[in-house]
């Protein structure tokens, strides 16, 4: 396997209760997972554990068999070779768009840190926006530079926490079909954190569910439509969200 | 928990080290506590101590008590109300801050003595025989007018800020309960105002128990002057390190009260919304009022006292060699970006430590170091003092390796200057650089981590750039506090360093107080200017 999750636990400072309990997970290369679950339930956990901002309590990780974190082994996250794309962006706001996304090819020679830079700009569709700081930069245009800037070095893995929650819901639409093709493009495996179900049946090939720091789920997002069938409730989970985000 | 704890890497040890070097000193002075008294001591004890607690205790009750009055009306005036001139005084009353309380006390001195302005006039003009005696300010009356005019801002700022950001809705709803603007001001403004009321009165409480200069010249026996008399007049160290415990333990004593009063209240805005407080347009005889009270709380604190100077530097230019002037200037200059720059780096690099590592007690390691604002100069001299004395004792094989005929180097040096200072001022660095980070967060750092950058990198390309402004304003105030420093700076300069403060302090001492005048001019003006940008600076990153 690619990527290669065991067993992976984690509880927060000063209280007992598990924020994450014996996630596993197994990512083939190229794959685009979606791990889906209400605020609170551990999902973003995942990917603090995984991008090494956090220290599991027990687990292993592993990227073609090169161990990340395990019992005695704790790879810094610099060196990890994992990109990942923040909720609110963290562009950083002192930089231009060029700037920002050259930070993470400082080991590279100018001319190949150039040419890098045109695929990336290229690929998210932003020739042109170079010399711009990112507060002149609608919403959508930032999360392409921070796509963008996390894909320049290439990493083995991106992640990408809540991707659609800093836009508004008519971009939402048009931006989970660009960054599909953008993922797709690329040819990434990656993993993105959402609570809403739409976003992981359109984006996903695969999708795990969090909930209370367990894993309820697995499988391709046509699974999860007769899983629900089966419980004989007519998709829940989208009026159980919308709760969520009202109360 | 362990979150970054991997990190345990150099930040973490130089982190460490800055702290325990900040606090290791002061720490001296609580072990001089045990030692065996000595006959000074016990002289000390049955004759002088209990003056000095009197002393201390009248200047500081009644200092608190007017700068609390007087701050509190004026921030209430300013926030509340619209009146000529509201925009200039709102950010002009914080100019008393920039002239240290030892020059104005000489300066009132000059204007009220029997050759000064105000006698003069009275015998020369009018022909009134006066009894000079009803003039004399250099007693316990004229420290606290010296104290509370330029003093007050701190009560003033702290709580003018605290009242604009309340919401309107607040005291309007006051309002339409029926209450009419005076029982507003004591029933609502007054309580939810009170924490930074006490905020702003420990700082004027820490400041006159740290103050040696008007003590000195208006020959006031307080702590302060007590450890500078038994060090220097006697020769006594050990007597003036118990002098010193005693101080501190006033001091803590009075930082419990704070936390006391404080209790667990935390007034935060009730609703998201703020909404600005309109102001209630005076008209009349009560516009007059209000801006003629401004007018004349700014005329004691700040005009009246610089008209004088003006006139004492018109008087004597020239009377002090340029070029000795010039070096005066210089070491003040330099000493005080030395310091504030090493006390920004240390702030930057001990705070990058307190956010990034997690757990109750190392979370608790940097509020340490901010333990050195609440301990006077002359405590803090005491100890640094000590230390760099068994420091020099430690080291000095290798001063004879090295081929040096002395014990004492690095406590002679411009060094323990400079560490006193570090010591002393590092809370105000800090509180500015840690703001600064708390603004930031930690999300621009994980970013720039998964891009490849270390530690040290992230640091100085992402934290750096993006903290530029809390950097700048926390080198503004140290320097300006460096600047107008007399305590420390008397005691541990090297011999024949002389600073802008020092050498105005010693010309007001020796009674050239015309002499003493252009130093001074020259650090108010400094520090004014450093205010008003700092202020304006302030302002302009609030919008």
């Amino acid at each position: 396997m690619f990527v290669s999750i065991e067993n992976l636990s984690f509880s927060y400072a000063n209280t007992k209760a598990t924020a994450l309990d014996s996630f596993s997970l197994q990512i083939k290369k190229g794959e685009v997972i979606s791990i889906l679950g209400r605020s609170g339930s551990g999902k973003s956990t995942v990917l603090r554990l995984l991008a090494g901002l956090e220290k599991p309590s027990v687990g292993k990780v592993s990227i073609q068999d090169e161990v990340l974190v395990d019992d005695q082994t704790f790879v810094q996250p610099e060196k990890r070779g994992i990109g990942m794309v923040f909720q609110d962006y963290a562009l950083f706001p002192h930089l231009t768009v060029a700037d920002n996304i050259l930070f993470g090819l400082f080991r590279m020679k100018r001319s190949a840190k150039q040419t890098r830079l045109q695929e990336v700009l290229e690929l998210v569709e932003l020739q042109g926006y170079e010399k711009r700081y990112p507060h002149q930069l609608s919403g959508g245009q930032q999360q392409r530079v921070a796509i963008a800037r996390a894909l320049a070095p290439n990493p083995h893995l991106l992640l990408l926490d809540e991707p659609f929650s800093n836009l508004d819901a008519e971009l939402q639409e048009k931006i989970r079909k660009e960054l599909r093709d953008i993922l797709k493009k690329a040819n990434i495996t990656s993993i993105f954190v959402t609570h809403d179900e739409k976003d992981a049946h359109i984006l996903a090939d695969r999708i795990v569910k969090i909930k209370n720091g367990q894993t309820e789920f697995i499988g391709r997002p046509c699974d999860l439509i007769d899983v629900y069938r089966q419980e004989k409730q007519s998709l829940p989970a989208v009026s159980e969200e919308k709760e969520l985000i009202y109360t | 928990m362990q979150r970054r704890l991997a990190n345990v890497n150099i930040w973490t040890v130089t982190a460490m080290a800055i702290i325990a070097a900040l606090f290791l000193p002061n720490m001296t002075i609580v072990t001089g506590l045990f030692t065996p008294s000595n006959e000074n001591w016990e002289h000390m004890k049955e004759f002088v101590l209990w003056s000095f607690i009197k002393n201390s205790l009248i200047l500081v009750v009644a200092t608190a008590g007017a700068t609390i009055f007087i701050g509190l009306s004026l921030a209430w005036l300013i926030a509340q109300y619209q009146f000529p001139f509201r925009r200039f005084f709102k950010w002009a009353l914080i100019l008393p801050l920039s002239i240290p309380p030892f020059i104005g006390a000489y300066t009132y001195h000059g204007i009220f003595n029997y050759t000064g302005v105000i006698q003069t006039t009275l015998r020369d003009r009018f022909g009134m025989e006066l009894n000079p005696s009803h003039f004399d300010i250099m007693n316990l009356p004229g420290a606290i007018f010296i104290y509370t005019v330029f003093l007050y801002p701190y009560v003033y700022t702290i709580t003018q800020v605290f009242l604009s950001q309340q919401s309107a809705s607040l005291i309007e709803s006051t309002r339409l309960l029926g209450k009419g603007p005076w029982r507003t001001f004591f029933q609502v403004v007054v309580p939810i105002s009170r924490i930074s009321i006490i905020a702003g009165a420990s700082l004027v409480i820490l400041e006159v128990l740290n103050d040696y200069g008007v003590v000195k010249y208006y020959g006031i026996q307080t702590f302060t002057t007590g450890i500078f008399q038994t060090w220097f007049g006697l020769g006594d160290i050990e007597t003036s390190i118990k002098l010193a415990a005693s101080l501190m333990g006033f001091v803590i004593v009075i930082l419990l009260i704070e936390k006391v009063l404080r209790g667990r209240r935390q007034y935060s805005y009730s609703s998201t919304k703020v909404r600005p407080l309109p102001l209630i347009q005076l008209t009349g005889w009560k516009a007059v009022a209000a801006a003629g009270y401004c007018l004349s709380i700014l005329a004691l604190g700040f005009f009246i006292p610089i008209a004088q100077l003006i006139e004492w530097t018109i008087l004597t230019f020239g009377t002090i060699p340029l070029d000795e002037f010039m070096s005066y200037m210089r070491n003040s200059i330099v000493v005080a970006g030395l310091s504030a720059t090493a006390i920004i780096v240390f702030a930057l690099i001990v705070g990058n430590f307190a956010r990034l590592v997690q757990g109750r007690f190392a979370k608790l390691l940097p509020k340490l170091t901010v333990l050195g604002y609440s301990i006077p100069g002359a405590v803090i001299a005491v100890a640094v003092v000590t230390a760099f004395v068994a420091l020099d004792e430690f080291l000095a094989p290798l001063y004879q390796l090295a081929g040096m005929n002395t014990t004492l180097v690095l406590s002679v040096s411009i060094i323990l200057l400079i560490t006193a200072y570090i010591i002393r001022f590092f809370a105000i660095g800090y509180s500015s650089i840690e703001t600064g980070y708390d603004k930031i967060g930690t999300d621009f750092q994980d970013a720039s981590r998964l891009l490849g950058a270390g530690l040290t990198r992230t640091f100085l390309k992402v934290d750096m750039p993006m903290m530029k402004g809390a950097i700048i304003s926390g080198f503004i105030l140290v320097f300006i506090d460096v600047l107008k420093e007399i305590p420390l700076t008397l005691i541990l300069r090297p011999f024949n360093f002389d600073t802008l403060s020092t050498k105005a302090f010693q010309y007001a001492s020796d009674e050239k107080i015309m002499e003493a005048s252009q130093a001074s001019l020259l650090i108010v003006g400094i520090s004014a200017l450093a205010i008003v940008i700092f202020y304006k600076f302030l302002e302009k990153e609030m919008d």
